[in-house]
């Protein structure tokens, strides 16, 4: 059995790393001709991997445990809905207002929460509570927020003569910005700031002695956070053509939350491929057994934590 | 903006009760939580499936013999036992790591609540009061089943504080919480101490289930809004206080009740959710909470 599992590690950390990368991207970019009918799952899936990986950022390498990742996520999705149903206004024009909003109000939330250094635990119960003001807050302002009903529906704009309302269109744009965004956050983790914030992980206090201000590095991790989760669901709204409170809801929340113990806190690649898999597997599953769905996945969850804590990458890279 | 409408002095003594009883069963949840995480250190995410067992339980039984008492004793009985299952074979693993101890008990929650969305579907069931009459009280006719659950939330509230201030257990539960390792040298079982702790917490979880079956509708997710409201109760009280669970549960019952008559309950929900924001950032031990388990 170990055997085995030593050998899947060493096949896919070792020679046929590059070949699996590169069928990886093939297979990518051949969805729509493979698989037409779908697309717009595919679409859905690659937004839910940034959206994993943007939670990853606060969970896996700041160490914050948050559960309002919908929060900034659905106010991604409601601006985005905001500007082009309720202000006639552009689509592009949503997605830098989304992210400026995201990034003003997780300052406004995060900032005397990591200077005040509340614990983990105080962490989770503070964002608990914000997520639940923000989703009944969508509920009630309908005026703003257009209630249980939410705000829909459009499509997006024609891009240089292409319309992007369209499915294709739809996901080789989604796949353009969910790699560029996804590559930038990769450059980032490898880069100087990636190792400060591991660093801090490992001992703050020396971090601080060093001189660093550990506050800081950990509130750029958490803005980064929410502006990628922003953008994630401003492109998810661009999918589905309807802000709803499901964006916001802590069903959602909960969905990420599983995406990362699955993947591995703390690895980018492995919250996003098993966001990815596990929207696939929700699909199929759900044509199977509809009403069951989410048990079989809590009890993969379930496994997992107490099995598996580091994942399905921590599994392919071992004990390093 | 509001005009705050007349209300009559019956009318105020109907929404008192009314928050009275609300307060109790939040009282019954908070002070399961406030327990486990006052001793263990756990944020138990899977509390509130335990309430929505309990509930869930107590329609079986009923739909089974018709009688709500048998209802109400045995799902509090095997709620009670899972909860004695669950910690021995799962959380107990897993005290040490808080984080992973979030994360194990919202996927136990999490199959819980989707197990009962398997069986039940996600339509809510309601239970018919088992003391349909009303009685006089104060001059206004009130429901005897509501005052019923004001009777057994003072009774949990007195019996639990006695137990934790007059007896040899509750002195071994304070020792284990403020120096667990201390208390393990001078001959306290701490492992026995923690599966007593965590098994009636989930007790009081499933009864606030049952009791408040006939009061609300259940549906799958009942656990979710109850905790997400006990969570800030118990850090607004102070982690690990029991008084202040039920201090500060009796107030937030009141709030809600006569809340609405100004503010839409949601806006009262958002309100008491901002509070125990405040709270955590100022105040994170509450108005009664010492860094151990408290009367």
């Amino acid at each position: 059995m170990s055997d085995t599992i030593a050998d899947i590690r060493g096949f896919a950390r070792g020679t046929a790393r590059r070949p699996l990368l590169a069928l990886g991207v093939l297979l990518v970019l051949a969805v729509p001709f493979l698989f037409p009918s779908q697309s717009d799952l595919a679409t859905e899936a690659l937004i839910f991997g940034l959206f994993a990986i943007s939670v990853d950022i606060a969970l896996g390498y700041a160490g914050l445990l948050t559960l309002a990742p919908a929060a900034f996520f659905g106010l991604g999705s409601y601006t985005v809905a905001k500007i082009v149903v309720d202000y006639d206004m552009s689509f592009w024009l949503g997605f830098p207002v989304a992210i400026v909003l995201a990034l003003l109000l997780a300052f406004a939330v995060g900032y005397i929460p990591i200077k005040r250094r509340i614990g983990h635990v105080y962490f989770v119960l503070f964002t608990l509570a914000f997520g639940a003001i923000v989703y009944d807050f969508t509920f009630v302002t309908t005026s703003l927020t257009g209630g249980s009903d939410g705000l829909g529906f459009f499509s997006p704009p024609d891009l240089f003569g292409i319309d992007l309302g369209a499915q294709t269109p739809y996901y080789y744009f989604t796949l353009l910005l969910v790699a560029v965004v996804g590559f930038g956050t990769y450059v980032l983790i490898k880069s100087d700031y990636g190792d400060v914030l591991h660093a801090t992980r490992q001992n703050e206090l020396r971090m601080r002695y060093l001189g660093y201000d550990t506050n800081r590095e950990l509130m750029i991790a958490w803005l980064i956070s929410a502006g990628i989760s922003a953008f994630a669901g401003a492109m998810y709204v661009g999918s589905v053509g309807i802000a709803s409170p499901s964006d916001v809801s802590f069903a959602l929340t909960g969905d990420v939350i599983i995406w990362i113990i699955v993947g591995g806190t703390g690895t980018l690649l492995g919250p996003f491929a098993a966001a990815i898999g596990l929207v696939f597997t929700q699909e199929i599953l759900q044509s199977v057994w509809l009403e069951g769905y989410r048990m079989l996945l809590g009890i993969l969850f379930v496994v997992f934590v107490f099995v598996l804590p580091d994942g399905l990458m921590g599994l392919i890279r071992g004990d390093e | 903006m509001y005009e705050i409408p007349l209300i009559t002095a019956d009318n105020f003594i109907t929404y008192a009760l009314n928050g009275l009883s609300r307060g109790m069963i939040i009282f019954l949840v908070a002070s399961g939580l406030s327990l486990i995480f006052g001793l263990i250190g756990l944020i138990n995410f899977a509390h509130g499936s335990m309430l929505a067992l309990g509930g869930y339980g107590t329609y079986i039984v009923i739909q089974a013999t018709g009688n709500f008492w048998l209802g109400l004793i045995v799902s509090v009985v095997l709620v009670t036992l899972l909860g004695f299952a669950l910690e021995r074979k799962l959380l107990y693993w897993i005290y040490d790591e808080p984080l992973l101890g979030f994360l194990g008990t919202f996927g136990i929650g999490l199959v819980i609540e989707e197990a009962i969305a398997v069986y039940f579907g996600s339509r809510s069931y309601t239970v018919s009061s088992p003391l349909p009459e009303s009685v006089q009280v104060l001059g206004v006719s009130y429901p005897s089943y509501r005052l019923f659950v004001i009777l057994v939330g003072a009774l949990v509230a007195l019996g639990i504080g006695a137990l934790l201030t007059k007896t040899r257990l509750g002195l071994e539960i304070h020792a284990t919480a403020n120096r667990q390792s201390t208390a393990e040298i001078l001959g306290v079982d701490t492992a026995r101490i923690y599966t007593i702790t965590f098994v009636l917490g989930t007790g009081l979880a499933a009864l606030a289930g049952a009791l408040t079956a006939p009061i609300t509708s259940m549906y799958p997710t009942i656990g979710l809004d109850y905790i997400t409201m006990a969570f800030l109760v118990i850090i607004v009280g102070g982690m690990g206080s029991f008084k202040g669970s039920l201090v500060v549960s009796l107030i937030v019952g009141q709030i809600i009740a006569f809340g609405w008559l100004v503010l839409a309950p949601t806006y009262v929900r958002i309100l008491i959710f901002a509070a125990a924001m405040v709270f955590i950032l100022y105040k994170p031990r509450g108005f009664f909470g010492k860094p151990e388990v408290h009367e």
